[in-house]
Parts: structure tokens; C-alpha cells; sequence
């Protein structure tokens, strides 16, 4: 006997699909992605799509908008900070030691001389390969580490403040990849990657363009990734990134 | 009467949302989402089951079980031994879904033409009928 016949009988479809539609939406509604399960569920797709994905949820304005909230915020805290040691010198003397503390950790917006550092992706290779990125020699784009390497060097060179793109490099800032964009303080940024630093111009001229330095490295590959030009006054944003702590505090003995 | 699936889709979700369950994370999300696959896959094969006047009730409830459970299994077991099978479960009932959908979109279109046809012909036959004289005049 034929276990495969097909008895040609009557039955309406439409009650037990509809049930099964029952459960299927139950199922449906379980597996979605929600705020709580994003980032569990985002580590098992492949690199390309999680940055689809990245794209299409739109978190970046978000952040920007909120980045700007917490500007407004801490300007508006050191205004009041400022308007509190007016009334008698003791607080003025602690003000003074406060505002200095967040210039050095970044937490304010920094004026002064500097230079100022352009890398671009080269134009030579582009459009060589397949896709915009694909058989495109990788060293035709600026990296998260090219990046890495000269906020280090800038620093190491003297630099007393440096920003990513207008994102200010301060004590926890991150400058990581994602796919083909670069990360900074967990901020997308995109090519041209302008590094702003203040500090003494000759000395970091002299210090970045020395032979076999990082920007001779890049400069290997097309003299045109790499500008930089010494600058009399410029303006640093502060640092909006987080600066909630749960771990770390100080140890109990010091006061 | 045909919405009622559809309804009972939204239905469904509303009764999870109502439930306040948390969507599941990690690993298990993901095998449950492939497994969600399947059972769409065996709902489009259930209404063009229907259209076709083979449907039977019993083949497409077991159905229904049976490819959600081994879509959910088949997809952890490759996590188990290093294969792929997630995407291979992603794959064939995607394939699957895409033929079933293209088959229901066949019968429904070819019923709706087979009214407007019957339509057409019978208010031809109308007018045919009307413009002759009466036979007793």
C-alpha cells in the first residue's frame, strides 16, 4: 500500500492554520529582537550583516544627540561650580584645583596651538576591485590602528589634548573597527579621519614627520593619505563620552 | 473568513506581549528565529495545501510540530559538531517559503480570473438573451 496516496478529501483549511498562525505568533513574538536581547543575539551574526544592522537601527543619532545634552550639561556645571567660588576664597582655592583636574582629564573644551593631521583613503586603488571595498589593497584605507598609532605618537610627542574628529581623546577613550568604519569613544566616524592636537607645533611636526615614523608608513603606500599642518589656535571639544564608573573606586586609606 | 490567519499571527504576538515574557537571548534566540522560519514555511505550505483541496488536517498539524522541533534541533545540533546547519535550516525553508508563497499567488491570481471570466461570459449570455425577440410576440 501507497502510504503517499493523496486522499482527495475536504477539509477546511482555514481553522488549524489560523491555530498554528496562533502559535507561530507566539513564537515569532519570542525570537524578536528586542532592546534587552540586541547585543546577546548581535554577536552570532557575520560582520557584515551586524553593521547592516548597526546602520538600520540608527542608535548613532541618538548618541550624538545625547553627547550633545551632556556638552550642555557640563558647561552648565562649571558655570555653577565657577559661580559658587565667587562667594569666598576657601571654594575659590578648591574650584581652582577642580577646573584643573578637568582640563587635564578632558572634561573640558581646550584652546591653544597645535597641529592638526588628515588621513584619507587613498584615491589610487579605489573602485579597483569588485565592490567599493572588495580586491581594494587594505592598505589604501586608514585603519583603526594607522588612527591608533598617531593619537599615540601625537601624545608621545607632546600633545597636551588631542580629538578624533571631534571626539576628544580622554583617560577611557576606545578607537576600535567595525567593519569598514572606525570607532571612537564608540562613535562611528568616517573617512577623512582629522586628528586635531594642541601642544607646541614645531616639536610635533618634527616628531610626526620623522623618517620611518608612523606617517612615513602611510605615507609608503600614497603620499596623499597623509596631510598635516601646524595650526596658531584651535578649539577641542570636551570629552562626552561615558564617565559613569561601577568598579573602580579608591582604595580606603587614602583621603 | 481568509484574514483569519493573519489575525491570529497578530494574536498570537499579542498574547506574548500581554504574557510579559522576555524575548529570549543569545544562542537559543537565534534557534528559536530559525525555527519561526519552518513554521511559516509549513503555514504558506498548509494554505496552498488548502487551495489545492488536499489539505488534511492531521499532515499539517504533525507537520507543523514536527519541522519547528527538528529546524530548532537541526541548527543547535550544528552548533554542536562545528557545522553550519543554522544556515542550511535558514536556506531550505527560505527556498521553501519562496516556492509555497509563488504557488498561493498562482491559484489565488488564476481564481480571480476565472470569476472575472465567468463574469464576462455570463453578461454576455445576459445580452445575448435580451436583445432576442420573445418567442410568443
Amino acid at each position: 500500500m501507497n502510504p503517499f496516496v493523496t486522499r482527495i478529501n475536504k477539509q477546511s483549511w482555514v481553522l488549524p492554520v489560523s491555530s498554528m498562525c496562533l502559535v507561530l505568533g507566539f513564537m515569532i513574538s519570542m525570537a524578536w529582537v528586542t532592546q534587552s536581547t540586541r547585543s546577546s543575539r548581535q554577536n552570532y551574526l557575520p560582520l557584515d550583516q551586524r553593521q547592516r544592522v548597526n546602520d538600520l537601527n540608527g542608535d548613532q543619532e541618538a548618541v550624538q544627540k545625547m553627547s550633545t545634552e551632556i556638552a550642555k550639561l557640563q558647561s552648565e556645571k562649571t558655570r555653577l561650580e565657577k559661580a559658587l567660588s565667587n562667594h569666598d576664597g576657601e571654594s575659590k582655592v578648591l574650584n581652582d584645583s577642580l577646573q584643573e583636574l578637568k582640563v587635564f582629564a578632558g572634561m573640558t573644551p581646550v584652546v591653544g596651538p597645535g597641529v592638526i593631521v588628515t588621513l584619507r583613503d587613498s584615491p589610487k586603488y579605489a573602485g579597483t576591485g569588485l565592490g567599493n571595498n572588495l580586491g581594494v589593497s587594505p592598505d589604501a584605507t586608514i585603519h583603526d590602528v594607522d588612527t591608533l598609532k598617531v593619537v599615540n605618537e601625537l601624545i608621545a610627542a607632546g600633545a597636551e589634548a588631542v580629538s578624533v574628529n571631534n571626539h576628544r581623546i580622554a583617560g577611557n577613550s576606545s578607537l576600535r573597527c567595525v567593519g569598514n568604519t572606525i570607532l571612537v569613544n564608540d562613535v562611528k566616524i568616517a573617512s577623512p579621519v582629522v586628528i586635531r592636537a594642541i601642544g607646541d607645533p614645531n616639536t610635533i611636526m618634527g616628531a610626526m614627520n620623522m623618517p620611518g615614523g608612523v606617517l612615513a608608513e602611510i605615507r609608503q603606500t600614497d603620499p596623499n593619505m597623509v596631510q598635516i599642518e601646524a595650526v596658531k589656535n584651535q578649539e577641542l571639544p570636551e570629552f562626552v563620552g561615558n564617565t559613569t564608573r561601577k568598579f573602580a573606586k579608591p582604595p580606603k586609606d587614602t583621603k | 473568513m481568509t484574514f483569519l490567519p493573519i489575525l491570529a499571527l497578530f494574536l498570537g504576538a499579542m498574547i506574548a506581549l500581554a504574557m510579559k515574557l522576555p524575548a529570549i537571548p543569545g544562542a537559543y534566540g537565534q534557534y528559536l528565529a530559525v525555527a519561526c522560519l519552518a513554521g511559516f514555511d509549513t503555514i504558506c505550505g498548509g494554505v496552498r495545501a488548502g487551495l489545492e483541496d488536499k489539505f488534511r488536517t492531521d499532515v499539517f498539524i504533525t507537520g507543523f510540530v514536527s519541522n519547528v522541533l527538528i529546524a530548532f534541533f537541526l541548527a543547535w545540533l550544528g552548533d554542536e559538531i562545528y557545522i553550519n546547519l543554522f544556515l542550511v535550516v535558514a536556506l531550505v525553508f527560505g527556498t521553501r517559503i519562496f516556492t509555497n508563497l509563488s504557488l498561493i499567488r498562482r491559484y489565488v491570481l488564476t481564481k480571480w480570473q476565472d470569476a472575472h471570466a465567468r463574469k464576462r461570459l455570463q453578461a454576455q449570455a445576459q445580452a445575448v438573451v435580451s436583445s432576442q425577440p420573445e418567442p410568443n410576440s
